[in-house]
């Protein structure tokens, strides 16, 4: 990226009558409010995942407290991270893109923003009713009634806000990521209010209650996560590089290929449910594969010759990090559903492991790189490079080392429990360094999550600033004496 | 120390737009035989939407194969497997027979008569016209020797279940009077008919 | 865009076509699902779980056990084999009829055997085989059956009988399954663990009875109190590094009482339909405590 001349536009303007600029204005509050929302929500998140990371191979850490126990803390950093974090920092970034690719301001911002601050209430009543023992039970679902609730009439709102933009768009045709994200913003609220209608407000009786849990989490984190992070990262790939997207065509098989085989993945394999359901689900997981080569190929064919400039550009690295991330949990999910191998690797460490890198390696990264890219531009505050770079080595240490230690352990752990003759003291003690060198990138999360708060928070704090110093200067000016006027 | 250039907001290149590169032809080829492979994962081990089937087993009939009883019931479940395997095709899984195959087994007299008999007719086949619970058959293809290559005690267990199962209500058959029958009869190679079944009490 | 709705809809069925096949056909199977009968004996199955139990379930939920724990046990096949349970008259023409379906065991050893029925004669055998044999024993009068026995590394643990079906969590609201085994599975802990006072003594201090455990303690569900006049029957029993200082004694308050209501109501070992199982008989001569024939050593009580 080349620093402007002094006279070359800001902004390279080749479409229709609003400028990018007045686009960007046009979001810029919702954005920032959900970026806001969502950093501190990341941030707790880290905080309380490291707390649970100590207390895998270390007890009796902070282990009295009921509000600080392992079976509360650990959803409830599971929930921080992908409510409170992942989707809020999607749906921010999701606006941006509609607003950009449709060429059309964004409608109804107070709703967007309404929506942002009722979901983040959502969160937090959520998170509370967690720590207090008020957990539904169900795995990525834990949060009662009241909380889902307000983060579903929190999404409702954003999603109008959204969806009345993309009806208001000026230009006609749909480029791949807005049909990805269009699928994605009237999925989930089917999943969730069937969820919860299903397992929370009126519970269905007997396995079917962990059918439609599995069905959730699965929809939630493959479908929804990978058509909003692939939006993302077909967005911005090609747009920094200057380039087109390689295939509209492969873009098409990601997309039916997620709708469709990523919806009906996720029951495990020896599931105590009759043999159809997971023989139907190992399927789908198995075909998956395809839309992952299609992604492959395309963002392959689109960054071809120029991966020196995806690794060193600001904040194409983020994405670039996110989308390897993502063919590697995505390849781990593979295995997870692969008749032979999914025995051994379920009720693992394995699992949590390509659970963390799907969310926090793929989503949250590739939504940092667009967030990083936005931000700037909807205040017109630079971010400082220097912050990005930091938070960019510590993030991508902190995965590789909370991630593959925490996989490796689940794949010793699956191999001994696979032998009965292994006790299993000795299959705990087995991970226990592993679990150890996990909580190490965990406490590097930790850090490049606080790194990135700072970076969001001075942009808003100069904002603030700035804006105080006009309405300052504007309410101080010395009064027009009518000398002066004639 | 000057500022990296970088910290100022660079230039905003162009939306994207998608290319038209036509998809690989062996992306379309590993659909195929995904597919392919998944339909024939489901067929073996979904156990076609049956609620009672659980991995390992693959069919109900596994299932009910295996169920513990006792003694006397085993026999007529193992019966049952055999005559899944053996004889239904023709004489249906309702033991209603086939038009132009096969007649039936429920309700039968011959089923229901004489030990003497019902063993017999697996072991040589028959042919000729017969009437069946009030109904005359005549089909173009005698019956074949169906229980001739079964060992002894299978025949008596496909025999005993036959003679409980869709309403019929008569005694099991024993190993010992099918291995009777087997020394009695050794060397015949004719399929019975009628007039000499009913001969034989 | 005319394409639009009809893509719309499209993608609106591909989506809708998971709900179908994953939410509403299993509810339409499992949904109304009822108890059943198990075989042979015709016991009704599950029961539901009694009232402190139930409460039991709520701290189970609220505590998040099932973050480390699973409830499922996982079954790889069975082994067929053949036992004989009772000797009828002729035990001479028993020994040769056992040498004749096994011959490896030996006459000295057959001989043995019919001294000690019930023993298992054959495994791992095909259904055809075990039910020849059984025929052969059946011949001589004594009773023989074929045993079905489920196998799995989770079975050989200890850590159930057979594998977990859908009527075992008929009554459960919510059904927590889990999907972690960093401690062991707890399907079947009520038919495994030794007492509810060794529960207890684990959910104090799990380190106290078994060294070595990642366990948390779950200190919150207990209250040390003074000693009245004297200790009351409900004090734990802990070894001398855990007991709370002199004068004090440590009871469970109603939660952690009712927890091992419900952890000592984990018992998914009824033999149903869906899992075919007629275990090999418990020999005569064996104490109450020896594990099943064929069961790993993993069964002693004081390690699930």
């Amino acid at each position: 990226m080349k620093a402007p001349s002094a006279n070359a536009p800001l902004y390279v303007t080749d479409r229709a009558s609003v400028s990018p600029a007045d686009l960007d204005a046009s979001c810029r509050l919702p954005a920032l409010a959900l970026f806001a929302g969502a950093a501190i929500w990341l941030f707790v998140a880290s905080v309380f995942t490291l707390i649970a990371s100590i207390k895998f191979h270390g007890p009796g850490f902070l282990a009295d407290h009921a509000w600080l126990t392992y079976g509360r803390v650990r959803p409830a950093a599971w929930n921080t991270l992908l409510y409170g974090g992942a989707m809020q920092m999607g749906l921010g970034v999701a606006l941006w893109i509609l607003s950009r690719l449709g060429g059309a301001k964004l409608s109804q911002p107070i709703l967007a923003i309404a929506g942002a601050k009722i979901w983040n209430l959502g969160v937090l009543a959520g998170v509370v009713a967690m720590l207090a023992g008020g957990s539904a039970g169900f795995d990525w679902l834990e949060m009662p009634r009241y909380a889902s609730v307000l983060l579903f009439l929190g999404y409702t709102l954003i999603g109008v806000s959204a969806l009345a933009t993309t009806h208001r768009r000026t230009l006609r045709e749909f480029y791949p990521s807005q049909w990805f994200l269009l699928a994605a913003l009237f999925w989930f609220p089917w999943v969730y209010s069937t969820a919860n209608l299903l397992l929370v407000a009126r519970p269905v009786r007997g396995v079917a209650q962990a059918v439609i849990a599995w069905w959730y989490a699965a929809n939630l984190q493959v479908v929804w996560l990978g058509l909003v992070g692939l939006a993302i990262v077909f967005y911005f790939v090609p747009k920094l590089l200057e380039r087109s997207l390689h295939s509209r065509y492969l873009a098409l098989v990601t997309f039916w290929g997620l709708v469709l085989f990523g919806s009906w993945s996720g029951i495990p394999d020896s599931a105590p449910l009759p043999a159809w359901i997971p023989t139907l689900s190992t399927v789908a997981g198995v075909l998956a594969l395809v839309p992952l080569l299609a992604t492959v190929l395309n963002y392959r064919g689109t960054v071809k010759g120029k991966c020196s400039v995806v690794w060193t550009d600001p904040s194409l690295r983020f994405v670039a990090l996110g989308f390897v991330a993502y063919v590697v949990s995505a390849l781990m999910g593979l295995a997870e559903a692969l008749p032979g191998v999914s025995g051994l690797l379920q009720f693992t460490w394995f699992v949590p492991a390509q659970h963390h890198l799907l969310i926090f390696g793929f989503f949250i990264m590739v939504a940092t790189g667009a967030a990083y890219h936005i931000t700037p531009r909807v205040t017109g505050l630079p971010v400082c490079a220097r912050c990005m770079a930091v938070h960019f080595w510590v993030a991508a240490l902190g995965i590789l080392l909370s991630v593959m230690p925490l996989a490796a352990g689940g794949i010793v752990q699956g191999l001994k429990l696979s032998q009965a003759s292994v006790p299993f003291m000795d299959v705990t003690h087995a991970t226990l360094m592993m679990l150890r060198v996990s909580t190490l990138g965990d406490a590097l999360l930790l850090f490049a999550n606080f790194i990135f708060l700072k970076n969001i928070g001075g942009v808003l704090l100069r904002l603030g600033r700035a804006q105080l110093a006009t309405s300052w200067a504007v309410a101080t000016a010395p009064a027009q004496t009518p000398e002066a006027a004639r | 120390m000057t500022r990296e250039p970088a910290n100022v907001i660079a230039a905003e290149p162009a939306e994207p737009k998608a290319g038209g590169v036509t998809m690989p032809m062996w992306l379309v080829w590993a659909l195929a035989i995904a597919g392919y492979w998944g339909m024939v994962y489901f067929d073996s081990r979904g156990g076609w939407f049956n609620t009672q089937v659980y991995a390992p087993y693959a069919t109900l009939d596994e299932v009910t194969a295996l169920q513990p009883a006792s003694d006397a019931d085993a026999f007529v479940n193992w019966g049952k497997v055999k005559f899944k395997e053996t004889c239904e095709l023709c004489h249906g899984e309702d033991g209603m027979g086939k038009p132009n195959q096969a007649p039936p087994l429920a309700g039968s007299e011959w089923v229901n008569g004489p030990a003497n008999r019902v063993i017999r007719i697996p072991l040589h086949g028959l042919s000729g016209p017969i009437e069946v619970a009030g109904k005359q058959y005549n089909f173009a293809s005698s019956m074949t020797a169906m229980g001739a290559a079964l060992p002894a005690e299978d025949l008596a267990a496909t025999l005993s279940y036959i003679r409980q199962a869709w309403g019929n209500k008569s005694p099991a058959i024993t190993t010992e009077e099918v291995s009777a029958v087997k020394a009695a009869t050794a060397g015949r190679t004719q399929p019975w008919t009628v007039e000499e079944l009913k001969g034989i009490q | 865009m005319s394409r639009g709705p009809f893509i719309f809809l499209a993608a609106f069925f591909a989506l809708a076509s998971s709900w179908f096949g994953l939410v509403l056909v299993p509810q339409a199977q499992l949904g109304r699902q009822v108890e059943s009968k198990t075989v042979p004996a015709g016991d009704i199955y599950p029961q539901a779980r009694p009232g402190l139990a139930a409460q039991g379930r709520e701290v189970y939920r609220a505590n998040g056990c099932a973050s480390c724990h699973s409830q499922q046990v996982r079954q790889d096949g069975i082994s067929i084999g053949m036992a004989v349970v009772k000797p009828g008259t002729n035990l001479t023409e028993l020994v040769e009829a056992i040498l004749k379906v096994a011959p490896e065991l030996g006459r000295n050893r057959a001989a043995r055997l019919v001294q000690e029925l019930p023993k298992p004669i054959l495994t791992g055998v095909t259904r055809m085989e075990a039910d020849k044999a059984r025929r052969e024993i059946a011949v001589t009068g004594a009773k023989a059956v074929v045993t079905v026995e489920p196998v799995g590394p989770d079975i050989a643990r200890g850590w159930g009988k057979r594998r977990s079906v859908a009527a075992d969590f008929l009554f459960d609201r919510p059904v927590m399954l889990g999907s972690q085994r960093v401690g062991p599975d707890l399907a079947s802990i009520g038919s495994r663990a030794a007492s509810e006072e060794w529960l207890l003594g684990h959910l104090y201090a799990p380190r106290s009875v078994t060294p070595g455990s990642t366990m948390p303690t779950y200190r919150y569900l207990f209250e040390k109190r003074r000693i009245q006049r004297e200790p009351s029957p409900e004090a734990l029993r802990l070894p001398e590094a855990f007991k709370p200082e002199q004068g004090f004694e440590i009871v469970p308050k109603p939660e952690a009482k009712a927890l091992v209501a419900y952890l000592m109501s984990l018992k998914a070992t009824a033999q149903l339909f869906e899992t075919p199982m007629l275990l090999p008989p418990e020999p005569a001569s064996a104490s109450t405590n020896a594990p099943a024939a064929t069961s790993g050593g993993t069964n002693s009580p004081t390690r699930p």
